[in-house]
This record gives structure tokens, C-alpha cells and sequence, in this order.
């Protein structure tokens, strides 16, 4: 019956996404149309899940759809390009993250835009905790050991990355400029198949999102050393925070943020920022959000001046980092 | 063939292939120029059309001449791009056309062939020159490229050898119309979809591509054009749900 | 084994789970309706439509149909979209027969037989052997993954960079044996294929390379532009040309029967089982594998064929063995998804996407924790195979009868649906202008007797090969050897100079009849 229910439902979102230009709106305040959401990265990532659990809450809040338009390309910068260029009536907003509106400021000198010039801070929708991961037979036993073979070995280790500017590459070049080694890096296409190099012992050791290990580490395929955030996670009681294990400067998260361009009426972005909040409090939303081992932004971190705030620590935090390695 | 055809036809069928590949030698340069004639109306952004063709010309006529002497001597100065590409794709294509005035080319079809296919990776050669070479044991970003632009120099080489050892076929025949009405359609279709949604730019585009040949009669490809476009309209938005414009934006807004 | 048979059972009970479905409008009366099949059906018939509109990929259109899952229960919205993942791939061949436009990859080959069958009146015997074919192929491989999948993952594992790129290599000299021309002319557009790969940035720097400063060429060209150009734009222009009329009405009078012929069904089962076994294996290697299958089936079928010479010009082998390799590839190549967590392609991208939304976490004990989602779309996948091919044996009538349709109408409607498939795949009017420059570089390309089919496999395993070449002289630090002292690899690179060899000697010693036979002139 339940299954019913859900085919039901499914039919009434198809019929919403495709007849949201007739649906009836209250009053005739923004949005009278649908808005467009762009999310710098493809369907399915850990960004755009984040971007359409969020949205399709705020679609409710505002009465109207939310169309949610994957960009790829250039580590996510091509899409924010074209969000920065768009028009700032509120009706084009993008979902950025860590990499899009801070570590791509020193990653890409030809950069066409600034995150902090040329967008309207929203809210911060999620933070995703970043771990330190190797495989599972990598003889350090725990973060400890771990500083002390890769400082002692650094000409042997080889550390696995999803690729320039992705999370998995700055958060492991804010680790190597901690420990102050420079050891081979081994670009892959993407998460899956670095992971699928780490769980088959082709390289030694990442740092990667939560989302993607939870599973690998659970089945004991590849070992985590640390978190890198204040707090244990709750999808990894296991798992001790860096400042436990004894490397507290090493502090990460992928950040996820919605944005608006620059000079969009103050209006739209409060009740933007409103709908977005709301969703954030919103028991489905929260639940799905942690099932992800995502962490949900405090009620003062959800305003458009702490996001403002928050890129412009992250942007002076990444700036040392990845000026010499580009 | 080569019997049926004369020594005066070889000849001037050479002149036109020697003519061809000057053409060809200068190409990148030409279509800098063209495309810089839009910075007048300030379309893009790029180098004036002034600009192009003074920088150009004295990396083609002075500036290549003097890095190739400076190089011979040992000096090993950075060359700006202009000069670099009149260097690395314009002298070698113009070697290539002096050298062809005096062969016999049995197979025009490998000749020619061989020879673009080399321009094509001299072209690869001179636009992955800025990228940094090998680094210790790793490759840098230009190994690979420079790599596989040299093999196809060398392959081009080859088969426009082959062209000239092996009797072969001749040139084929281009028409002139079916090329061009298919790109303008392409054109416009890339140019129209954001700004006039899929309703009107499919429909024009579809017609613009019937001009391609003299079998079209228009009252049907009118009609078939009308329900192809209310077809895709229907298909591609709500079947498959990609995101597309429908109509133009100022009819919407 | 009776395991197998309980998991099996669980699957086929997940899938065929009946519901009672009651709507207000049949006044208290209840249908049973199995909500998994109908999710299986519209998967299978979404995957058919897109793999026979060029241009759109399954990428980008389960991306497209992703947030559509957000309601569904899990189950059927996995199964749905495993369902048009596959379905791509029957629906895939349409185009590649038809009008000689490869919608995907892993059709490419098929496009060199197939279409040329259709030339000579027999793309009803193609399109139908192909849906056989991909059926056979399908069964076994869903046997196959649910059998040996977990054994099967080893290989998947055991393969590293140094292993890739001797794949790789081998995979290029398949390229060069399917070439029917020159063998010098199909190197040199493997190179040329390469070097249009190179385009973009570069996976270890980052430096962008050849792209001129256009935001497009950022991240490379894209397959789906230049498949578009140089095969679809360049035989639309090409059939423009004057006298070309003769040909196309010649076709339309040879269509004969649309079915196989006894002849042809005896030629093709051997083909049908050899693809099936190397797209099997080939699929569970992540990134390439199904593209590699389906040249490889086709260079096995050339290499042992009594008269290789037909190859290319319409021999039905080449038509079944890769649809075959193909479809057994897309099967298991879900193995490492099931097994790992890991996923081998962008489409199982976007199912562990749609995976993490409905809140399943996809990982090596996705097996125990969720055996009724996996054994449910295992189950599925099967009934989904019988769905293809009774979708499909009837529709070879209607493809067939479109050929009927005069070229003066068709062919502006095959250029706006390839306007618009490209359009589709990033929403870039550039990459459309792209896909025609590669449609004139194309019609040059046939001008000068340069075959496209080993061009595109170039640009496809280029980025592979070099990027996993790369990656072992890093983890290696610059040793060489590793290529040879990995096992895996040099079996590989063994395989590959062999078969270099033997498409080699018979060139050399064509050239040299051929200077024999001069000087006796």
C-alpha cells in the first residue's frame, strides 16, 4: 500500500515540476515563476543531493518550483561563472561549496569572478566532514603513527586525490602543508574511482568526504584515522576528531551554500534565507541531511552574514595552502 | 590515370594544390583576423584587427626569421605566441607547398590527406608549446600532447608519402550547398535556442537545413517541419524533463 | 547453490510484489498491479527512446530523471533506472544501423557492419539480431552477476594503473584492426583521436591545454559532440552530395525481409557467444570497459573469420558480436556498484546518487544489509531483458519502414534532433557549433578515405590511457618496468604486440604483392 502512496506521490511532484507555472500563489510577491537553481556539480554528487533535499523544501515554503540545473565542468567554476553573470532578479541562485566560492580563488588565477564580489551570500545548507582514510593495511595504527610514517617515509607514500580543486585534493593539501611534506600526489577522475584504488591498495592514503567512506569503513575495506571537524560524527562513533588523536590544527569540512548575484533586492534574499532556514529545521530535511553524515549549520550560523563571514575565513584559510601548489 | 592525364594538367593541378596549402599555412592567422573584426563592435574579447595583422606580419616576415637565427646562435629567449606559431606551423607548411611544385603526386587524395593531417598536428604542436614538459620522472601537462602531435607530424608524413610512391585516387568531388545550409542551420540553432526557446529555433532551423538540397518542395517540408517541431516540444521537456527554453524570452517575460 | 536459488526467489518476489491499487474513480474495486515491473517497463521503454535519439545520452538523462525518483520507493526507482541504463543500449544500435549515428560509445562499432547491412537492405536482419543478441548476452550476464559477482570483484580491484593502460594500449590496437582501409591511415586517426582527447585540462596540473580560452573546451570535448560531428553531420552533408540521390533511392528498393534469415542466425550464434564472454569480463572493469568489450568482440570476429574481408562491408557478425559484448558489459557492469559500493561509470555515479537520496548508502555490505534491493534489481534486470526484446523485435518493423521516408524530409529532422541532443548534454550552444565544425572535419574525413570509427575510439580510451600511464609512473616513481612486471599488464601488452604483429604481416606483405604485382605490370 505504502508503495501505492509513493507512485501516487511521485506522480503529483511530476505534475507540480511540470505544471509549476499554473500552480496559484497566494500573493503576487517573488516568485511569481519558477526559480533556477544551479549546482555546480553532476545529479547524484554529495552537492546536488544537498541542493535538491534542501530546495524541494523551499519549493514548498515558496510556492513555487525550484529547477535545479546541473553545470559541470572546471571543478565547478564554469557553472558559478555563469551564476555570477546572471541576472539578479532571484530567480537564478546557485548552490556553491568550499571549492566554488573559496579554494578556487588561489586554485584558478584566471578566475571570472570573486565569490565575495560578485554574490549574495543566502544561508549555509550543510556541512560534510572531511576524514583522513587509508588502506586497510597501511601499517600506521592511528593518526599518531600515521604523521609520523608519512613524515618518515614521505619519498614512498603515494596520496590519492579526486582531482585538482576537488575536496579531496585541497582538504589533502591543507594536511601536507600541516605536516609540512610534499609527498607524490595520484590525481583520479572522481571520488569512486579513487576510492576503488584505495580499497585496492593502489595507493596509500586519502582524504575524502564522509558520504563516500561510511560504507568502507564500516565493511573494513580501508581504515579511517580521524575526523576533521570539533565533534565526533555520529554515522562514525569510532572515528576520534583530529584534536583527540592529536593533530588539532587540521580542521575541514565541504561546506555547502546557497548564493544569489550580486545585487539582488534584500527582500528576495530574506525570504530566501527564511525558506532555506526553515528547511534546515524541518524534521524529513535534518534526517536526511544526517543520513548523509552531513552536519546542519547552528541557527547562528545560518544567516547571509555568517556565510559572508565564513567565505572570507575560508578563502584567506585556503589562499596559503594552494597559492604554491598551482 | 596517370597516363590519361598530361604533363600540363599535372602541372596546374599542382598550382592550385601549392596554392592551397600557402592558404593553409597562413589559416590560423587569417581567422584571427576575422574573428578580431568583431572586437570593433565589441563582440569578445581579443587583440584589434590592427593589432592581429601588424603582429602577424613581422612574426611572419621578421620575427621568426630572427628567433630562428637567435636559436641557431644559442640563445635560448622565450618567443612570443605570434612568432612561435609562424615558426612551428607557417614555415614548416610553406617548406611543405615549395616542395610539391617539383613532385609528381600520384594520389592526390593520400597527398593532400597526409599533408592537412600534418598541419592539423603542427597546429597541436604550436598550441600546446606554452605547457610545461617532463618533470623529473613525472609528465607534465605538454609530454602527452607534444608526444602525439609529433607521431602524427611523422603519420602525415607517411601517408602524403604513400600519395606520392603509390598510384591512387584523385581528389573527390566537394559540393558546396548541403555543407553549407547544414552548418548555418547548426549555427543559428546554437546561436537562437537560449534566446527563442526550442519552438522557433527548431522550426527555422529545420528549414534553413531543407535549403541543403534542390529535392526539398516546401509545402511539405513546412508541414513536416511544424510537426517535428511540435514533437520535439513535447519529447524533450516533459517526456524526458531536460530543461529547456519553449518559447522566445520576450513573448514569456 | 541454494543460496543462489533463495536470493534469486527473493529477487523475483521483490519484483513481481503485487500491490492492490484502488483509485476513487473504480468505486472501491482494486487492481493488482506489480509497481517494480511497471517501473522495470517504463525504465526499459524511457532507455529505448533515448538510446534511438542521438545525441542524448543515458548520463544525461538519468541525471534529467533523477529528481522524478524522489517519490518512488527505492526498489522501483532503482530498477527503473537500471532499466534505462540498459535499455540505452538496445535503443543504442537503432541509430548506429539506421542512419549511421552512434549515440553512445560503445555503438561505435556497430555503426561500421550495421550500417552497412542497412545500405544493402538489411537493416531489419541487423536491428534484429542486435535486440537478439543484447537479449542473450543480457540473461547470461545477469546469471553471471548473480552467481559469480563477488568473485568477479577481484578483478576489478586487482586492476591499477599500470593494468589500465596496458588495457588501454590493447584497446587502441583493436582500433587499428577493425580499420578496413590502410593500416597507416587508422593510426594515424587513433593519434589525431588522441590528440582531440588532450584537449582541456590536465588531470595532474590542472593547466588547461589546446583550449584557446573557451570556457567550453575547459573540460575536453565532449564524446557526444564529436560522435555527432563526424559521424551524423558528416554523412547528413555527405548525402547532400549531387549524385548521392541515386544511392539512397537504390536503398530504399533493396529492403527485403525483416527478420534473420536461417543463415544468418547460424552465422551470428557463435558471434552472440564469443561477445557475450569478453563483454562479461571486460564490464567489471571500471571506467572503459564496456567501450573496449564491444571493439573486442568485434576484433575476435575479424581476426578468426574464414574471409575478414567482409568485415565492413555488411557481415552480420559484426553486428551481433558487439551488441552482445555491449549489453553483457552494461549488466556487469554493475557488479563493483552491487559488490563495492564503488561505482565503475557515470551512470552508476548517478545510481549511488540516487542511492544516497532514498538513503541507501552503497558499500560492500550493501549485499547483506539490502539483499532484497540488490537481488530485487538483479531479478529485475532479467525480466527487463524479456521486456527489451519483445519491445523491440516489433519496432524493427516501424525503423525499417522509416528508412522509407525520403531523405529530403529526414534529414533536416536528424539534424535538429542532434542539435538538440547536444544541446541537451551540457546546455552549451557551443558544443553545437563544435559537433558541426567536426561535421565538416568529418565530411573531409570521408573525402579522404579516413575511417572515423578508429578516430573516436581514440578520444575515448586517450584520456584513460594517459592519465593511468601517468599514474603508474607516479606510484612507480618513474619506473618503466612496472608495465612489465605487474602480470596482469604484461599478459596485456603481450596480447596486444601479438596482435599488432598479426595485423602488421599481412600489410606489409599486401604492400609487397602490391609492388610485386606493379613491376610484373
Amino acid at each position: 500500500m505504502t508503495s501505492i502512496r509513493g507512485l501516487t506521490g511521485a506522480c503529483a511532484v511530476v505534475l507540480a515540476s511540470l505544471c509549476g507555472f499554473v500552480a496559484p500563489t497566494e500573493a503576487q510577491t517573488y516568485p511569481t515563476r519558477s526559480v533556477t537553481m544551479i549546482v555546480p556539480f553532476a545529479a547524484g554528487g554529495p552537492t546536488d543531493v544537498v541542493a535538491r533535499i534542501v530546495t524541494s523544501h523551499m519549493a514548498q515554503t515558496l510556492g513555487q518550483s525550484i529547477i535545479i540545473e546541473n553545470v559541470v565542468g572546471a571543478g565547478g567554476t564554469t557553472a558559478t561563472t555563469r551564476a555570477a553573470r546572471a541576472a539578479n532578479d532571484g530567480y537564478t541562485l546557485i548552490t556553491g561549496h568550499m571549492g566554488t566560492h573559496a579554494a578556487s580563488v588561489p586554485l584558478y588565477p584566471k578566475l571570472a569572478y570573486h565569490p565575495e564580489k560578485d554574490f549574495e551570500p543566502i544561508a549555509l545548507l550543510a556541512g560534510t566532514p572531511i576524514l583522513i582514510l587509508a588502506r586497510k593495511d597501511f601499517p600506521p595504527k592511528d593518526l599518531k603513527e600515521f604523521v609520523a610514517y608519512v613524515k618518515a617515509n614521505v619519498e614512498k607514500v603515494n596520496a590519492a586525490h579526486a582531482g585538482i580543486g576537488s575536496v579531496s585534493h585541497v582538504s589533502c593539501e591543507l594536511l601536507h602543508s600541516i605536516l609540512d611534506i610534499k609527498p607524490v600526489g595520484v590525481p583520479f577522475n572522481g571520488t569512486g574511482p579513487a576510492m576503488n584504488a584505495l580499497v585496492g591498495g593502489q595507493v596509500d592514503y586519502m582524504c575524502d568526504q564522509i558520504v563516500n567512506a561510511v560504507p568502507q569503513i564500516n565493511a573494513g575495506t580501508i581504515k579511517a584515522y580521524a575526523i576533521a571537524t570539533p565533534e565526533r560524527n555520529p554515522s562514525l562513533p569510532n572515528v576520534p576528531t583530529t584534536a583527540e588523536a592529536g593533530l588539532p590544527t587540521f580542521q575541514a569540512q565541504a561546506w555547502n551554500a546557497m548564493f544569489a548575484p550580486k545585487g539582488a533586492s534584500p527582500a528576495i534574499l530574506a525570504s530566501l534565507n527564511a525558506a532555506a532556514v526553515k528547511a534546515l529545521d524541518d524534521e524529513t530535511v535534518k534526517k536526511r541531511l544526517l543520513e548523509l553524515g552531513s552536519v546542519i549549520p547552528a541557527p547562528a550560523e545560518r544567516t547571509p552574514e555568517a556565510l559572508a563571514a565564513l567565505v572570507k575565513s575560508e578563502i584567506a584559510k585556503w589562499t596559503p595552502v594552494l597559492k604554491p601548489a598551482s | 590515370m596517370a597516363d590519361t592525364m598530361g604533363h600540363s594538367a599535372t602541372t596546374t593541378r599542382n598550382k592550385s594544390v601549392v596554392i592551397a596549402f600557402c592558404l593553409l599555412a597562413v589559416a590560423p592567422q587569417i581567422f584571427e583576423l576575422i574573428w578580431s573584426i568583431g572586437t570593433i563592435f565589441g563582440w569578445g574579447a581579443g587583440r584589434g584587427p590592427a593589432t592581429v595583422l601588424i603582429s602577424h606580419a613581422t612574426a611572419l616576415l621578421a620575427g621568426a626569421p630572427g628567433a630562428l637565427l637567435r636559436a641557431v646562435g644559442g640563445d635560448t629567449k622565450q618567443a612570443s605566441s605570434d612568432v612561435l606559431l609562424a615558426l612551428i606551423y607557417s614555415y614548416p607548411l610553406f617548406a611543405v607547398a615549395i616542395l610539391t611544385v617539383f613532385m609528381t603526386i600520384r594520389s592526390a587524395q593520400d597527398y593532400v590527406g597526409g599533408i592537412v593531417l600534418m598541419a592539423l598536428a603542427l597546429f597541436a604542436l604550436w598550441a600546446s608549446s606554452d605547457l610545461q614538459g617532463m618533470r623529473g620522472f613525472s609528465f607534465g601537462a605538454g609530454t602527452a600532447p607534444r608526444m602525439f602531435g609529433g607521431l602524427l607530424v611523422a603519420l602525415g608524413a607517411g601517408i602524403a608519402l604513400t600519395g606520392l610512391l603509390t598510384d591512387g585516387p584523385a581528389m573527390a568531388h566537394y559540393s558546396w550547398r548541403g555543407p553549407l545550409f547544414v552548418m548555418v542551420s547548426i549555427v543559428f540553432f546554437a546561436l537562437a535556442i537560449r534566446p527563442l526557446g526550442v519552438v522557433v529555433t527548431a522550426f527555422v532551423s529545420f528549414l534553413i537545413a531543407a535549403i541543403g538540397t534542390h529535392e526539398t518542395r516546401w509545402i511539405e517540408a513546412v508541414i513536416v517541419g511544424a510537426c517535428l517541431t511540435l514533437g520535439c516540444a513535447l519529447l524533450f521537456p516533459y517526456v524526458l524533463g531536460l530543461p529547456m527554453p519553449m518559447f522566445p524570452r520576450f513573448l514569456v517575460q | 547453490m541454494f543460496d543462489l536459488f533463495h536470493n534469486l526467489g527473493l529477487g523475483f518476489g521483490v519484483v513481481f510484489q503485487i500491490s492492490w491499487w484502488s483509485p476513487w474513480w473504480l468505486y472501491g474495486l482494486s487492481l493488482p498491479i506489480s509497481i517494480n515491473i511497471l517501473m522495470c517497463l517504463i525504465g526499459a521503454l524511457v532507455g529505448t527512446l533515448v538510446g534511438v535519439l542521438p545525441g542524448i545520452g543515458t548520463v544525461a538523462t538519468v541525471a534529467m530523471l533523477l529528481p522524478i525518483t524522489f517519490g518512488l520507493p527505492p526498489v522501483g526507482a532503482l530498477i527503473m533506472l537500471a532499466g534505462i541504463y540498459y535499455g540505452a543500449q538496445y535503443g543504442g544500435s537503432t541509430t548506429s544501423i539506421l542512419v549511421n549515428i552512434p549515440g553512445e560509445a560503445t555503438s561505435v562499432v556497430t555503426a561500421i557492419d550495421g550500417h552497412a547491412m542497412a545500405k544493402q537492405g538489411r537493416a531489419g536482419p541487423a536491428l534484429a539480431i542486435a535486440a537478439i543478441g543484447s537479449f542473450f548476452a543480457g540473461c547470461v550476464a545477469t546469471v553471471l552477476i548473480a552467481v559469480l559477482g563477488a568473485p568477479l570483484t577481484k578483478l576489478a580491484l586487482a586492476f591499477g594503473p599500470a593494468e589500465y593502460f596496458s588495457l588501454m594500449v590493447l584497446g587502441l590496437i583493436f582500433a587499428v584492426v577493425l580499420a578496413k582501409g590502410s593500416v597507416l591511415k587508422a593510426i594515424a586517426m587513433i593519434v589525431f583521436g588522441l590528440l582531440l582527447s588532450m584537449v582541456g585540462s590536465d588531470i595532474e596540473t590542472g593547466a588547461s591545454r589546446m583550449a584557446f580560452n573557451i570556457p567550453e573546451l575547459a573540460d575536453g570535448l565532449g564524446f557526444a559532440t564529436v560522435a555527432m560531428g563526424v559521424f551524423g553531420f558528416a554523412e547528413i552533408i555527405r548525402n547532400l552530395d549531387a549524385g548521392a540521390e541515386m544511392n539512397r533511392d537504390l536503398v530504399q528498393q533493396k529492403i527485403t525481409g525483416l527478420m534473420p534469415t536461417r543463415k544468418d542466425l547460424i552465422d551470428s550464434t557463435p558471434a552472440i557467444l564469443r561477445g557475450t564472454v569478453l563483454g562479461s569480463i571486460l564490464g567489471i572493469l571500471p571506467g572503459g570497459g564496456a567501450v573496449i568489450a564491444s571493439f573486442a568482440a568485434y576484433t575476435l570476429e575479424k581476426k578468426i573469420a574464414k574471409n575478414p574481408s567482409r568485415f565492413g562491408r555488411g557481415a552480420i557478425e559484426g553486428v551481433a558480436a558487439p551488441e552482445s559484448a555491449n549489453n553483457a558489459a552494461a549488466q556487469t557492469s554493475f557488479i563493483p556498484l552491487l559488490t563495492l559500493g564503488i561505482p565503475p561509470n557515470a551512470v552508476m555515479a548517478l545510481m549511488v546518487g540516487a542511492m544516497t537520496i532514498h538513503g541507501i548508502v552503497p558499500g560492500p555490505q550493501v549485499m547483506q544489509k539490502q539483499p532484497e534491493l540488490v537481488w530485487g534489481m538483479i531479478a529485475s534486470m532479467w525480466i527487463g531483458n524479456l521486456m527489451l526484446i519483445i519491445i523491440n523485435l516489433p519496432l524493427v518493423g516501424i525503423w525499417v519502414r522509416l528508412l522509407r521516408v525520403p531523405y529530403r524530409l529526414m534529414f533536416p529532422s536528424i539534424v535538429i534532433f542532434c542539435a538538440i541532443g547536444i544541446y541537451s548534454v551540457n546546455n552549451a550552444p557551443v558544443d553545437v557549433i563544435l559537433a558541426g565544425v567536426f561535421g565538416l572535419v568529418g565530411y573531409w574525413l570521408i573525402k579522404h578515405d579516413f575511417e572515423p570509427a578508429p578516430l573516436l575510439l581514440g578520444m575515448v580510451l586517450g584520456p584513460l590511457m594517459e592519465e593511468n600511464l601517468r599514474r603508474a609512473l607516479l606510484i612507480s616513481r618513474g619506473d618503466w618496468t612496472v608495465f612489465l612486471t605487474r602480470p596482469l599488464s604484461a599478459v596485456l601488452l603481450a596480447i596486444a604486440a601479438f596482435l599488432l604483429v598479426l595485423t602488421v604481416l599481412p600489410f606489409l606483405r599486401a604492400k609487397r604483392d602490391e609492388v610485386f604485382t606493379e613491376s610484373e605490370n
